[in-house]
């Protein structure tokens, strides 16, 4: 913009003439975006009448199918049809693509950043379009198969909708948890019980220890957070055997706290919080302390309400692992074990029980989704500052 | 040189009393972090450094540990052919989900970057959901399914490609892709969640800058502007990635079975459940736990002295 500028002062300085070359700019961009919405509207046109004879052909093979599956025709059912699917699935993802892309160029023509290029901006569109229907596939169609009657489960080939919506599958799994030997509320308190203990004191004493890490510079804490980011790399499974025996020599093995106390020390809560406390300006603390506070008043009274983001962040993090764990290594009574180990149980009960167990799919993963749509901003705030400093 | 030892304790002597000192003055400190480094001693280092010491031993819970020397290292290269089978799986996997699955993360939020912001927000979630998604991966048992009736199967069959079905989950030859497909499908985790935060928090007048300074497109403005300035989340992305790639275990256990065909979906972690937990061998199992603990330790140092040179 600015050596635009420059060039206009060269060429002519009066008032007249920079009106008269603003004004042929707009009428310029005005004619440009009219060419651009005919395009797309051309384009879309095109694509949309792709999408109507697929659908044509679609129709007409599933009624000539149902034919030879009812024995009115003689012939084989025809399996072309699941590759019109494919096709009609590739189509919708560019036309949802293309339309964004009109969307945001019409509405917010002034968002283009220097150096970026229409084709560019275009060919983000269309393959992060292309791409995120190809990653949510398999997710949406575990949630439609869980909302479809067992015929339709059965079908072949398969339908992604389902025709009749039913939530029979979801009815099925509560009376078979009903009959279970232990009641099914029982997994759920063990769960819900496990969860919430383990994230309050995960938050508690991972926030602690941040505090002090992230704010004050004593011997032996740069040392100590280097070991915390390096056990970043160990998963639950391998330090698994070794916690096993640790656990049975403390007298854990099948109780709560075989899954709880290693929830509490989980490092990347304290990594997360460390690095988030470290983006608090010192100078409130600095100040509290001339005021007399004491650290621990520091930490509840200033250091906590301010890191809010952060503390969500770890909450969230801990719900999800905790949620999803089984802990069928470490606990055996069945009056003891969690809600994802019995709707496991359940999901591996052969083909008898498809329909149930896509319906365990989806209870399993729709709370840490869930939870993670309704605080992604503070989630996305938090791992602005997640990055390890040199 | 007596006078130099000399010197040389009586510094580090004079550097302890100081720190001795300081620590006194931050008891304060000591207390704030005591609960989470007594957990994390426990529940973190012990587990290791015990590994460590039972890789060394036989020992079956049962009875107490005997102490064997290098046998179990022994055994575990000379006469575990599965084991072999297993690093060779966990590197195939490693090797191609972490570079593949750390590149394709950052571009993905690269990419997601650079639309507006409502449709951000949702596009986060579309490519987050699967790595939360708990045992979501199971419909890929269908999607795989060895009979004609598999999708892909059914498809492939349509198309010519094959004439007859493939058994995806059976069949040593095709499990390791399928498994690699599927972990790639959940690799956009955590840190691919950390590029999505650090490219917004990029300087919007260093592009400015860089324009002015005669960038002319995106990607250079992505090596020499985004790239050097997303440096601390590309350390922490790689941390995480080396996590997923040499963690694998649930998702080749629930797709090819649990042992597969042939060991052919065996990686280091299963064997080390294996022996662990069915056969109750801890001591060889603390020493596959080592072994796994050391290479990716190392590998770790490795990226990260790589990474540290990316852009400057």
């Amino acid at each position: 913009m600015s050596m635009n500028n420059l060039e206009n002062k060269s060429s002519g300085y009066d008032l007249e003439s920079i009106l008269a070359r603003r004004r042929l700019e707009e009428a310029q961009a005005k004619a440009e975006r009219k060419k651009f919405l005919l395009i797309s509207f051309l384009i879309l046109a095109v694509l949309a009448a792709a999408l109507i004879v697929v659908s044509v052909q679609i129709g007409k093979i599933e009624a000539y199918n149902q034919q030879v599956g009812q024995g009115l025709i003689e012939g084989a059912i025809d399996n072309d049809i699941s590759v019109y699917m494919v096709i009609r699935v590739a189509v919708i993802a560019v036309m949802i693509g293309y339309a964004l892309f009109m969307l945001v160029k019409l509405l917010k023509p002034k968002r283009r950043k220097p150096n970026r290029s229409f084709w560019g901006d275009l060919g983000i569109y269309l393959l992060m379009s292309i791409i995120a229907v190809a990653m949510a596939f398999p997710l949406v169609f575990s949630i439609a198969s869980s909302l479809k009657p067992l015929d339709e489960l059965f079908r072949f080939p398969p339908k992604v909708f389902p025709q009749h919506i039913t939530l029979d599958n979801f009815s099925d799994l509560i009376v078979v948890l009903g009959q279970s030997w232990v009641p099914f509320s029982r997994y759920l308190t063990n769960t819900v019980f496990i969860t919430f203990v383990g994230t309050f004191g995960h938050v508690l004493i991972a926030s602690m220890a941040a505090f002090v890490l992230a704010k004050y510079d004593f011997p032996g804490g740069k040392a100590f957070f280097n070991i915390v980011v390096t056990a970043l790399m160990f998963s639950g499974y391998v330090t698994g055997i070794p916690n096993y025996i640790i656990m049975s020599k403390l007298h854990m093995i099948d109780t709560y706290w075989a899954v709880i106390l290693p929830a509490f020390a989980a490092p990347i809560g304290l990594f997360l919080m460390k690095q988030f406390m470290e983006g608090l300006p010192t100078v409130l603390i600095e100040a509290a302390q001339i005021d007399g506070a004491s650290q621990l008043r520091i930490f509840w009274t200033i250091v906590m309400p301010n890191v809010k983001p952060a503390w969500l962040t770890i909450i969230i993090f801990s719900v999800q692992n905790l949620w999803n764990t089984n802990a069928s290594t470490v606990i055996y009574s069945e009056s003891k074990k969690t809600l994802v180990y019995a709707l496991q149980q359940i999901q591996a009960g052969g083909i008898a029980r498809t329909g149930m167990a896509a319906a365990v799919t989806v209870i399993v993963m729709i709370v840490p989704i869930s939870i993670f749509i309704l605080s992604q901003s503070q989630i996305l705030e938090t791992m602005a500052s997640s990055g390890l400093k040199e | 040189m007596t006078s130099f030892i000399k010197r040389y304790t009586e510094m580090k002597k004079e550097e302890l009393r100081y720190n001795l000192h300081k620590a006194s003055k931050m008891k304060m400190c000591y207390f704030f972090l005591a609960p989470y480094a007594i957990l994390f001693f426990t529940f973190f280092i012990l587990p290791i450094a015990s590994s460590i010491f039972f890789s060394f031993t036989y020992y079956n819970i049962l009875e107490s540990p005997r102490f064997i020397g290098l046998q179990n290292y022994i055994n575990l290269i000379l006469q575990d052919e599965v084991f072999l089978t297993a690093v060779k799986n966990t590197f195939v996997v490693a090797v191609i989900t972490g570079p593949v699955g750390y590149i394709l993360s950052f571009l993905f939020a690269w990419f997601i970057n650079e639309l507006p912001r409502w449709i951000r927000t949702v596009a986060v979630v579309v490519f987050y959901a699967p790595s939360i998604a708990g045992n979501a991966f199971y419909i890929f048992s269908i999607i795989f399914r060895g009979d004609a009736y598999g999708y892909l199967n059914s498809f492939l069959l349509q198309f010519g490609l094959i004439d007859a079905p493939i058994l995806w989950l059976l069949n040593p030859d095709y499990i390791m892709p399928v498994v690699i497909i599927v972990i790639l499908w959940m690799s956009m985790g955590t840190g691919f969640l950390s590029f999505v935060a650090g490219l917004q928090g990029v300087d919007r007048s260093m592009y400015e800058a860089g324009y002015v300074d005669g960038i002319r497109n995106r990607w250079q403005e992505l090596y020499y502007i985004t790239l050097p300035s997303m440096k601390p989340m590309l350390l922490f992305g790689a941390v995480m990635s080396i996590t997923t790639a040499f963690n694998v275990c649930d998702v080749p256990r629930a797709l090819a079975g649990y042992p597969s065909t042939d060991y052919a979906a065996r990686t280091i972690v299963t064997h080390l459940f294996d022996y662990g937990f069915s056969r109750f061998e801890m001591g060889y199992a603390s020493a596959i736990a080592t072994v796994l603990f050391v290479v990716m330790i190392l590998c770790n140092k490795a990226i990260q002295s790589i990474l540290r040179k990316v852009g400057t």
